[in-house]
């Protein structure tokens, strides 16, 4: 357990340039038409995430979430 | 032999158990009545994935012994009702809606159940739902074992899922009540969309024993029902404690209305983006007055703004990769390319690939998130929301395309209040507040966690000024 620390409200925006607003109005790709493509739909959403994840800023102290008991 | 009429399949369960009491009618004739019902009406609606006749037929002549000696258990004693195919009932399919499982048998049956059975609510059968409750995703609403879950306000349309049978069996009066389960939405959206009131309870408040596993950290049993009151009878017999559940909170919910916090002192948050321009444009006249209903009960009501976070690739990381793990030995066996959703198959193989980096980044997010919600807590009670934006889609329509091409606001209000009270394990409530294209819409309540005795009296009032849970899909009026 360490200590928190605060990210600046710029900081978070810049993290999150991608807002969920920006990315719904983003055209959307084509459907997929064989389970080759679908595969690599899949794969890309994965990397769009993983990106979009490494974009937010995290304390080093910061633990994974492993209690939901409020 | 006493006649069921017509209302009584649309009746609550607090109506029913009065009947009950006064015998108007036994346990065994409502049981056949509603089982005859669900048989017929069942498979117009994709909603029936397994009838429990003769059981029912059983637990009903033990229930009608125990109402001559007047031993009273609940209130949802003797009261019909169906369950997601996701729970196990010992020695009888459960096959999650999906082929690749159609002949599973387990030799136990699920806690809800089990708990229920106890006080002798009578189990009429299972219900469709989305193929392993959606997976990481899915693209079209036939992605079932039973066919596409249809709305019985239209049969053109989808009831929404993953919960896709337990919406339709309650709006369709084939069952009083429902078990479904949620992830990310699959009570909260075939509730919307049926216009039945459905409740998420906080994580872990809920055993999840016998049911299928789609993500660990985020899977949540709960009632679909006519009524708030019928969710607070229902979660009060099925929560509580249960070792053989190793993320039950060991706490129990005990529904108290008459121990409810004076309405005046409950501080409800919004964001009026959501009702004004994120909403359907058909559906904003019956959102506004929603909201007015809302504000009429006397809360106090405020503008929030949901804490920025990136929900959406945070619990899609976290859905994918723990359902890809669980699913690994369907995945890696190619039994997997059974299942009907191509993208559901898709995104169950790439989820394996999901490097350990990004799944303990977004449960390194999932941390501050919940910190974030503790401090907007700490100002407001309840979140309100639409708890979809719109009326239910055409079955056709892919699901994971936008419904219009009208241009999206700038500003994201509480859209990400699905992902992100799952994300906290926060419990929600969904209640119909009207019509849009001639379909139920819902607005969603969210509260602090284990905070479902607000969220009910809430509900509660809210459906005591309105009637929207008391419609009936056409065909079904009286």
């Amino acid at each position: 357990m360490g200590t928190k620390i605060k990210f600046t409200r710029r900081e978070i925006a810049t993290a999150l340039s991608t807002s969920a607003a920006l990315l719904a109005q983003s055209p959307s790709p084509p459907l997929p038409q064989n389970p080759d493509d679908e595969l690599k739909a899949a794969r890309e959403s994965n990397r769009q995430n993983s990106e979009q994840l490494a974009k937010f800023p995290l304390p080093m102290s910061t633990e994974p979430a492993a209690h939901f008991k409020a | 032999m006493a006649s069921i009429p017509d209302d009584i399949f649309f009746a609550t369960i607090t109506e029913l158990n009065q009947k009950l009491k006064a015998k108007e009618f036994s346990v065994v004739e409502l049981t056949r009545a509603f089982s005859d019902r669900l048989e017929r009406l069942g498979p117009r609606y994709n909603a029936l994935a397994l009838s429990l006749r003769q059981q029912a037929y059983r637990a009903a002549k033990d229930i009608d012994g125990d109402l001559k000696r007047e031993r009273y258990r609940s209130p949802v004693q003797g009261i019909p009702f169906g369950a997601k195919d996701l729970l196990s009932y010992e020695k009888e399919p459960t096959t999650w809606g999906a082929r690749p499982y159609a002949g599973q048998v387990f030799d136990y049956t699920a806690t809800p159940l089990k708990k229920l059975g106890k006080i002798g609510a009578v189990l009429m059968g299972k219900l469709a739902m989305v193929e392993l409750a959606g997976g990481p995703s899915y693209r079209y609403a036939n992605a079932s074992l039973t066919g596409p879950g249809l709305n019985p306000w239209d049969r053109t349309r989808w009831s929404g899922g993953s919960s896709s049978g337990s919406g339709i069996a309650v709006a369709a009066g084939l069952v009083t009540f429902a078990l479904g389960s949620e992830t990310s939405g699959s009570i909260l959206t075939p509730s919307a969309f049926c216009g039945v009131t459905g409740l998420r309870p906080t994580y872990g408040l809920v055993s999840r024993y016998g049911a299928m596993a789609l993500s660990w950290t985020l899977d949540k049993i709960g009632p679909m029902c006519r009524s708030a009151e019928d969710c607070g009878l229902v979660l009060h017999e099925i929560a509580g404690a249960d070792a053989q559940d190793p993320a039950s909170a060991g706490k129990s919910f005990h529904y108290t209305p008459q121990f409810s916090r004076e309405l005046k002192t409950i501080r409800v948050g919004f964001a009026p983006v959501d009702f004004d321009e994120w909403a359907e444009p058909s559906a904003r006249p019956d959102f506004a007055k929603a909201l007015e209903a809302i504000r009429s009960l006397g809360v106090e009501v405020t503008e929030v703004k949901l804490p920025e976070f990136p929900y959406g690739p945070t619990i899609s990381t976290i859905v994918s990769s723990e359902a890809a793990a669980i699913f690994e030995p369907l995945i890696q066996s190619g039994k997997v390319d059974q299942l009907v959703d191509p993208k559901q198959i898709a995104g169950l193989k790439a989820g394996l690939e999901i490097p350990a980096k990004d799944y303990l980044k977004a449960m390194r997010i999932r941390s501050l998130i919940q910190d974030a919600f503790r401090d907007l807590f700490a100002d407001v009670d309840v979140l309100l929301a639409p708890a979809r934006l719109g009326p239910a889609p055409k079955i056709t329509q892919p699901l994971d395309r936008p419904l219009s091409d009208r241009p999206l606001p700038k500003t994201p209000g509480l859209t990400a209040l699905i992902p992100a009270g799952n994300l906290a394990g926060f419990p929600a409530l969904s209640l119909p507040c009207g019509f849009a294209d001639g379909m139920p819409i819902a607005i969603q309540l969210v509260g602090r966690p284990f905070s479902e005795n607000t969220l009910l009296a809430i509900g509660k009032a809210f459906q005591d000024r309105t009637n929207f849970h008391r419609h009936r899909p056409p065909g079904f009026e009286t």
